[in-house]
């Protein structure tokens, strides 16, 4: 279970950041599910070797995105999908957090707008391709 | 005001003869959390933890204990280990612990034979045959056998091979997350990277920068710019506070920028540079750059600096 954490303090990436970004794949892709216990914070920190207060800053943070619900004496918990909430929200996380980065990389190398709606025109055609004349969705 | 902080450390400054060991140095320690004190060999780390404890006079300053003065009672729930622990030589391990059990009321056996077992210390064997990192072992055992409020370690990770290294941290890792409040210093980036949740970096007895570590990553960006021809001087830079530094080699423009980014991005960006780019700062970055800008480096910096 705590495999499906794994933070690079080296990196210039705040460690609670990192963190986040973990658990909200992980509950995009379904590897956590939906009521599924997290490792407490004791735990997690002793785990990765990365400060306690650390950890509980991201976890304080996913319960506010409304990804986790944490009770106190019970430990935290990935939000059931009563509306599919936690889950839609970290699929939409995860992917603009993907594409934000890809135009921020194309921007940096000095393309323009233009440059880049061209792109992403390309790569949407390459996988979505519309069929039999109906639009992709 | 001051309660909510299990250490308060304000205006610490040591002289020895003409030198100032430790300038104006103050930091906060709120309860519960790791504080990594960073800095390179002879900044003041050992000098500071010194002063805070009353082991040397400092000049001027206060240090706070949870919102008083040091007490004896405290030295109960508290631990200091020196960066080269005094132990002595011809008793054993296990007699060393014993006179901690007898010393201190909150002395934990079971924690003890964890603790020997871990570090992979013989009991019975004496101490001026453990070798440099076993007693370093030893020294941290005993610190961490009396459960401790308040730890103070000194380089408590040197001389220890890497997986031991790793235990140390994760000891004070536990420690933290069961409430204790722990200050620590090192010369090694990747342990303060890890293990702390706030560090000040140290250098030449003057405190450079501290704060949140991941918060300091968060501040602490690098706007990148190349250009057609050589990079432009860039008007205001300079001047501009949330710039620590602007740094210019051939066709590569660096700004050093603290807090928000985004204006010296604009600013840049009005340039037309060939590409553009703001970059994350590890630790490490933010280390160099804060000795770089200091008087340290104060010839290779002022080559650098913008006009």
């Amino acid at each position: 279970m705590s495999a499906i954490f794994t933070v690079d303090p080296h990196s210039g990436v705040p460690i609670y950041l990192q963190l986040i970004a973990v658990v909200k794949r992980s509950v995009a892709l379904g590897v956590l599910a939906p009521g599924e216990q997290l490792p407490t914070v004791k735990q997690l920190a002793t785990t990765l070797t990365v400060n306690p207060n650390t950890v509980a800053r991201s976890y304080r943070e996913l319960e506010r995105d409304g990804v986790i619900e944490t009770s106190p004496g019970r430990g935290s918990f990935v939000r059931g999908n009563g509306s599919g909430s936690a889950s839609n929200k970290a699929v939409s996380d995860v992917a603009a957090a993907a594409i934000d980065g890809a135009v921020r990389e194309a921007k940096s190398i000095g393309l323009t707008r233009a440059d880049v709606a061209q792109l992403i025109d390309q790569v949407l055609d390459r996988w979505y391709p519309a069929r039999d004349g109906q639009e992709a969705s | 005001m001051t309660e909510q902080f299990a250490i308060a450390v304000s205006g610490l400054t040591k002289r020895y003869g003409e030198t100032k060991a430790l300038d104006d140095f103050s930091f906060m320690v709120p309860k519960g959390s790791i504080f990594g004190v960073l800095g390179t060999n002879g900044a003041g780390k050992t000098t500071a933890f010194k002063c805070m404890l009353d082991l040397a006079r400092a000049d001027s300053g206060t240090t706070l204990f949870e919102g008083a003065p040091l007490t004896p009672a405290l030295f109960e729930r508290m631990t200091y280990v020196h960066e080269r622990p005094a132990l002595y030589g011809d008793p054993r391990v296990i007699d060393h612990l014993d006179w901690t059990r007898r010393t201190y009321a909150r002395y934990d056996a079971q924690r003890a034979a964890k603790l020997l077992d871990l570090f992979g210390l013989a009991p019975k064997k004496r101490v001026k045959n453990l070798s440099k990192g076993q007693q370093s072992a030893l020294a941290l055992t005993l610190a961490f056998v009396t459960r401790p409020d308040i730890l103070i370690l000194d380089e408590p990770a040197s001389g220890l091979d890497p997986v031991n290294q790793r235990n140390v941290l994760d000891l004070l890792i536990g420690e933290a997350a069961g409430g204790a409040t722990i200050v620590f210093s090192s010369h090694q980036i990747g342990q303060v990277e890890r293990a702390a949740d706030r560090v000040a970096i140290l250098h030449r007895g003057k405190k450079m920068l501290d704060g949140e570590v991941d918060l300091l990553k968060a501040d602490e960006k690098v706007v990148e710019a190349t250009f057609e021809n050589d990079a432009p001087s860039v008007n205001g830079l300079a001047t501009d506070p949330s710039v620590r530094r602007v740094v210019r080699a051939g066709r590569l423009l660096r700004a050093f920028v603290r807090g928000n980014s985004d204006d010296v991005t604009r600013h840049i960006a009005a340039l037309e540079p060939k590409s553009l780019r703001v970059l994350d700062q590890n630790l490490e970055d933010i280390f160099l750059n804060a000795v770089a800008a200091s008087d340290g480096d104060a010839a290779a910096a002022a080559a650098d600096l913008e006009g």
